[in-house]
């Protein structure tokens, strides 16, 4: 039998009784050092203190309540354990929901209550010889180096080759990490050709969405569908497939099947709610929000877009007579919940009184002037970009509640911002007709495409210039700043301060005011990492 | 009766049911197990203590079988295949069973073969059926059981053998039927084949479906039990 008189125990349980009967269990196993929680968030606090060689975590803590996969998640993602540390779940049954919402984050073992000091000191021994096992592997994890995880799992498997299956996953995810598609779709693939394993399907359908391969991808889901009907992960990559191929309501209708099977999902709702609302249906939408709002505030994953989400689709779900008075509640406490809790980001102020603004327009037009006014009055004052979807929004809502002006200048600023992307610029158009808005970054857009094409011959010099000349046109254009930083950067000896390095510093601190949730805020931080010296 | 309506629905009924008193006994095995904890070890190891230990275990195996049937019935059961350390499996399903073969004086051992650790399978719908059948065999072996895992031309297979009177000869002859659920008349044994078969077939590897088998004899020669596992 193992010693455990030196390992430090942490067991979480809303349930007093369970609590003293392990520590109870663990007593007669030898342990000294039990610590308890009764829920979650204290867990995660006390975990943030000291280091647990083990956490029995109760799946279930109560309504309302973070529950046992939530902490695991927490957990993992501010690193607060050590992938050497045993994770064990205790559930009072285990249920389907539990385990499909845990794909990406697997605790080392779940435990079926009621169990009895054998079952748990079996169960802990086992985990301990595995982890034991593993331990190269488990380290180079703990310092987030994905080719250590590789070299380790070389290794072991070239130490003990039965275990070799125990190194699949480890091996797929260093291999993501380290970008090394080919190899980690042959892996995938040579996974799925010998026994079919979920995460292998939904790792392989995603590495092709990526790259481009949509067909491919689709046909990965379609099959992996098949086999795995009950695995929500599947249904949100096909969900991204048939967005990219423009069929929304497809895609809607994919996500709903999966939000049925698996309704404990806060980013699924929020982007089913997202899915629901391009496709004007605002019943499916405000449901879908609600969920995602209500699910969000115990989670990590708590969005304020959420909230806007479900504002904007009770409004629009409203008749020509106005909300009733159930509705008006309802966006009134979603918004203030957003204005409330970040108080210090002035998009979401403007954005969360804009909505409010025009959720009063025909029952309240006096408080609906007010919160614009103050809206406009932020607008002015507002440094960083919001996201193209976000602006064109309060556009329209400044359109609506009598602002035109305003709704003009934001337009005009969103067409500068991301005019290359013809996308946004179909956007704008639906809301304006002014040439001098839609046409505005014609020349700059050209210029930047004519850029690109020099870039790529390696007239690096030249390049240059016609990116200064585009970005001199459309100063806040992030593609046109970004193409130019790149190109200063190329040559340039960024631990030597010159005239180049300084251009190309000024470029990317404007194109830090986009909203980090922009598609190219990876490229932007290599850059400034590069730029800023890490 | 009006047969569309949903709060009719009886095996919802029976399902929400059996939860609620899975999660009573439970709390009752927990409470009892605290409660014996302060007495001396000759009323703890009392043979009345043999009876109530393993009819909790089947009381809550037979509750967890009956919520897969019904799940198996609405075809909720989802497969979540992956690979599992053999040793590690077994243990811990014997583990769950230790204080009855304490009191019953029942020798429980396992051999896992060393050239093939680990197996591919749903790991808690294989342990409700290794479950049910260290229950059963618990109920008719005088002093041992075998559990033992080998592979069988690349099949997984996992034997639960026991050295009692073994299985009557009507059973050996009529299994097909019980997995097919057929036979009404035998109570548990049947509907555990048949859950049993229910559950190997689910796991597949290339069109082959797994399948359980049941005769008598084996190193300890009394009835044998086997799930094959593609």
């Amino acid at each position: 039998m193992l010693s455990y008189h030196q390992k430090r125990f942490l067991i979480v349980d809303d349930f007093s009784d369970f609590r003293s009967s392990v520590r109870s269990m663990l007593r007669e196993l030898g342990v000294k050092d039990v610590d308890t929680a009764d829920t979650g968030e204290q867990a995660l606090r006390m975990c943030s203190q000291k280091a647990y060689d083990f956490i029995l975590q109760d799946f279930h803590l109560g309504d309302g309540k973070k529950n046992g996969q939530q902490v695991l998640e927490d957990l993992m993602v501010d690193k607060l354990i050590s992938h050497e540390s045993v994770f064990v779940m205790v559930t009072a049954e285990t249920s389907q929901a539990m385990v499909l919402s845990a794909l990406e984050h697997e605790p080392d073992a779940y435990l079926t209550k009621p169990f009895n000091r054998a079952g748990l000191a079996q169960r802990l021994e086992r985990l301990v010889q595995r982890k034991t096992l593993l331990k190269p592997i488990l380290q180079a994890l703990d310092r987030g180096k994905p080719i250590e995880v590789l070299n380790a799992c070389i290794a072991l498997c070239k130490q003990d080759i039965r275990y070799s299956p125990l190194c699949l996953r480890y091996r797929a995810d260093a291999l993501r990490d380290l970008n090394q598609n080919e190899a980690l779709e042959r892996l995938y693939d040579g996974i799925i050709a010998d026994r079919p394993l979920p995460w292998a399907f939904a790792g392989l359908g995603k590495l092709l969405f990526k790259r481009g391969q949509v067909l491919q991808a689709k046909g990965v889901y379609e099959k992996a569908l098949k086999v795995f009907p009950m695995m929500p992960a599947l249904y949100d990559g096909m969900a991204d497939v048939l967005v990219s191929e423009g069929d929304t309501k497809a895609a809607q209708r994919v996500l709903e099947e999966a939000v049925r099977i698996s309704p404990l999902a806060v980013r699924r709702q929020a982007q089913l709610g997202k899915l629901a609302m391009t496709n004007e249906d605002f019943d499916t939408a405000s449901k879908a929000y609600r969920q995602a709002v209500a699910q969000g505030a115990q989670s990590r994953f708590k969005d304020a877009e959420s909230n806007l989400g479900l504002a904007h689709a009770l409004i629009s779900k409203g008749s020509e007579k106005g909300l009733d008075t159930r509705t008006r509640l309802e966006i009134n406490t979603t918004l203030s919940a957003v204005a409330k809790e970040n108080p210090s980001d002035p998009g979401l102020q403007i954005r969360a009184r804009l909505m409010k603004a025009t959720s009063m327009l025909i029952n309240d037009a006096e408080t609906a002037e007010k919160l614009t006014e103050q809206a406009i009055q932020r607008l002015d004052g507002m440094e960083n970009f919001m996201s193209a979807e976000a602006a064109l929004l309060v556009a329209k809502q400044l359109q609506m509640l009598g602002q035109p002006e305003a709704g003009a200048s934001m337009l005009k600023n969103c067409a500068e911002i991301y005019g290359d992307d013809p996308t946004v610029m179909k956007g704008i158009a639906r809301l304006t007709d002014d040439p001098n808005i839609l046409n505005a970054g014609n020349v700059a857009a050209d210029l930047n495409r004519i850029g690109v094409r020099i870039y790529k011959t390696g007239n690096l010099v030249e390049a240059r210039t016609v990116f200064r000349k585009a970005l001199a046109l459309q100063p806040k254009n992030i593609s046109i700043a970004l193409n130019l930083a790149q190109s200063l950067l190329h040559g340039t000896d960024a631990s030597v301060p010159s005239a180049e390095l300084d251009e190309c510093q000024t470029c990317l601190k404007m194109v830090g005011l986009m909203p980090d949730t922009d598609v190219r805020s990876a490229r932007y931080q290599k850059l400034k990492s590069k730029a800023f010296g890490g | 009766m009006n047969q569309d309506d949903p709060a009719l629905d009886f095996s919802t009924v029976i399902a929400s049911t059996v939860h609620d008193m899975k999660n009573s006994l439970a709390l009752v095995m927990q409470a009892h197990n605290q409660w014996l904890a302060r007495f001396p070890d000759p009323v703890r190891q009392s043979p009345e203590q043999g009876v109530i230990e393993f009819e909790f275990a089947h009381l809550n195996a037979v509750l967890v079988q009956l919520l897969g049937l019904y799940k198996l019935g609405v075809n909720q059961m989802p497969l979540q295949p992956a690979y599992h350390e053999l040793d590690d499996f077994i243990e811990a399903q014997l583990a769950c069973h230790q204080d009855v073969f304490v009191s019953r004086s029942i020798m429980a051992t396992y051999e896992v073969d060393p050239l093939s650790p680990l197996g591919f399978f749903d790991r808690e719908l294989i342990a409700t059926v290794l479950g049910n059948c260290i229950n059963n065999a618990i109920r008719y072996a005088r002093h041992a059981v075998l559990i033992s895992a080998s592979d069988v031309a690349g099949q997984l297979v996992i034997t639960v053998n026991d050295d009692g009177e073994g299985y009557s000869a009507e059973m050996l002859e009529r299994q097909a039927d019980y997995v097919q659920g057929i036979n009404h008349t035998t109570g548990s044994t049947g509907l555990g084949l048949y859950f049993a078969g229910r559950i190997a077939a689910l796991h597949q590897r290339n069109g082959v479906g797994g399948r359980t088998e049941i005769s008598n004899g084996g190193p300890l020669g009394g009835a044998v039990f086997s799930l094959y596992l593609p």
